[in-house]
């Protein structure tokens, strides 16, 4: 046997080879704690909200977007969830409001990312008091991205607050009201806002220092048609404070609903809840 | 949760114990000579990556019931970069190995080990401080891991230590491992939300017998 025939007969090994070493290397994990993705499970918000960019809506359109929450372990769930938002029409993305993971965990952020990547639409989160546990901020930050973050489409301006007070011991830092403030003033062209955040202002995980800056803030923001939340793993629609603001609150995925919002005009809207 | 780990474990090593063929270890010193070691003194050292135990993990171990039954204790580490805080971790191994297979007179393959770890991990960045929450608020430990290992070695096995007459062994191993919330994960979703894969860690690593 020459070397040329010994090296064709395990050159069909290379790729072989070079998997088992690709998938050892991912398996090799330093800790549940640490944050060692591939690239494509990286700052997934970024990457969402340049997709979502790539298919503007007209100015003046209807905009529908699906609202859930608290995906934590529900990963039956969220095949089914994702099987029955891409029945949908005319629906531009999908918001999880936080509690992406159960334990802050990458894997487990891994994991519901590579159920909700086949939704036909683009979807955002936001950051819950699940995601904040242990190493959960670097995580989060590594695989979705910024805690505090605002978006514009079509005419509405979504604002995303970490709102997990509770996870940084009521310190006063969460919610960030010197970052919220200019946000809610600001609509940045769009016609209308929306702000969503995990722990609703109502939740006793919400930092009591700022309850009320943060009620008054919403209260006085422009045409704010909503302040959307998960957390409490119950869908209602209320206004808890009887200023005018209303607060929306998911089902978690292993209620097997989800919201088709719809919002127009100034701060019209209209919420259908669905079950799968 | 718990229960259900504990007797998986049981139940391997019982079934893996009823095949146990008859000792097969040939090396012994002949003339009875080897100075007896002190029991604290562990038997072999280790050295391994991955396993959810430390980028690095280092430590010793000691052997009972005929060299079957390991125990480890490692010390690992991962740094800031892959973790956002360098973690520290302190681990505990249990391992038993029901067959020793002869390859040539200097290699040895244990096909099968089954065992369990138990982690602590030092270092985390929202580590729970007292009055943080109620007392039931997160069920989980966020320092504290355990969970399963099965694994394979080979060793090769040097010349005695010519003035003892004490065996010498190098070894290097793999583990297939995961954890409490890995294992917790999959058993909430059992219309396959999950496959099992998706849950395994792995490690290898180096032992050497001294």
């Amino acid at each position: 046997m020459t070397i040329t025939t010994i090296f064709r007969r395990w050159k069909r090994l290379v790729p072989l080879a070079a998997f088992v070493g690709l998938a050892g290397c991912e398996m090799i994990e330093f800790s549940p704690n640490d944050h060692r993705v591939p690239e494509e499970f990286t700052n997934l918000t970024e990457k969402n909200l340049a997709k979502l960019a790539a298919k503007p809506l007209p100015a003046g359109d209807t905009l529908r977007f699906i609202f859930t929450g608290d995906s934590q372990q529900f990963y039956d769930e969220a095949e089914g969830l994702v099987n029955s938002v891409n029945q949908q029409p005319g629906i531009s993305f999908l918001v999880v409001a936080g509690d992406i993971s159960d334990f802050g965990l990458a894997r487990e952020m891994r994991w519901v990312d590579e159920k909700l990547r086949r939704l036909k639409v683009p979807y955002v989160t936001v950051i819950g008091n699940h995601d904040l546990v242990g190493n959960g901020r670097p995580t989060y930050q590594h695989i979705f991205g910024a805690f505090d973050y605002s978006f514009v489409y079509g005419d509405t301006k979504f604002t995303m607050v970490d709102t997990n007070g509770r996870e940084y011991n009521f310190d006063g830092s969460a919610p960030n009201m010197g970052w919220l403030r200019p946000q809610l003033n600001s609509l940045d062209g769009a016609r209308r806002q929306v702000v969503i955040c995990h722990v609703p202002p109502t939740n006793e995980d919400f930092d009591p220092a700022l309850r009320d800056s943060y009620v008054q803030a919403l209260r006085e923001a422009p045409n704010l048609v909503f302040e959307m939340n998960g957390h409490n793993h119950s869908y209602t629609i209320s206004q808890p404070y009887n200023d005018g603001v209303t607060y929306v609150n998911s089902d978690a995925f292993s209620e097997r609903h989800y919201m088709v919002v719809t919002v127009w005009g100034d701060r019209q809207f209209r919420i259908k809840r669905v079950a799968f | 949760m718990k229960n259900i780990l504990f007797s998986v474990l049981l139940l391997a090593s019982l079934s893996a114990h009823a095949a146990t063929p008859p000792d097969t270890t040939a090396t012994k010193p002949a003339d009875g000579t080897r100075p007896e070691r002190p029991w604290y003194r562990p038997k072999h050292l280790a050295l391994q990556t991955g396993g959810g135990l430390g980028m690095i993990a280092a430590g010793a171990g000691y052997e009972f019931g005929k060299d079957r039954l390991e125990t480890d204790i490692l010390l690992g580490y991962v740094p800031k970069y892959y973790a956002g805080s360098t973690l520290s971790l302190a681990s505990l191994k249990f391992m038993y190995s029901p067959f020793r297979l002869p390859v040539g007179e200097k290699f040895q393959v244990i096909p099968i080990t089954v065992g369990a770890y138990f982690s602590y991990t030092h270092g985390t960045i929202n580590d729970e401080i007292k009055g943080q929450y109620s007392s039931d608020y997160y069920w989980f430990s966020t320092d504290t891991r355990y969970g399963p290992l099965l694994g394979s070695r080979v060793t090769f096995l040097a010349p005695p230590i010519a003035a003892t007459g004490q065996p010498r062994k190098i070894s290097v191993y793999y583990e297939l491992g995961s954890n409490d919330l890995y294992l917790a994960s999959y058993l909430n979703n059992r219309n396959g939300g999950l496959g099992f894969g998706q849950l395994l860690t792995l490690a290898l690593g180096v032992k050497a017998d001294f």
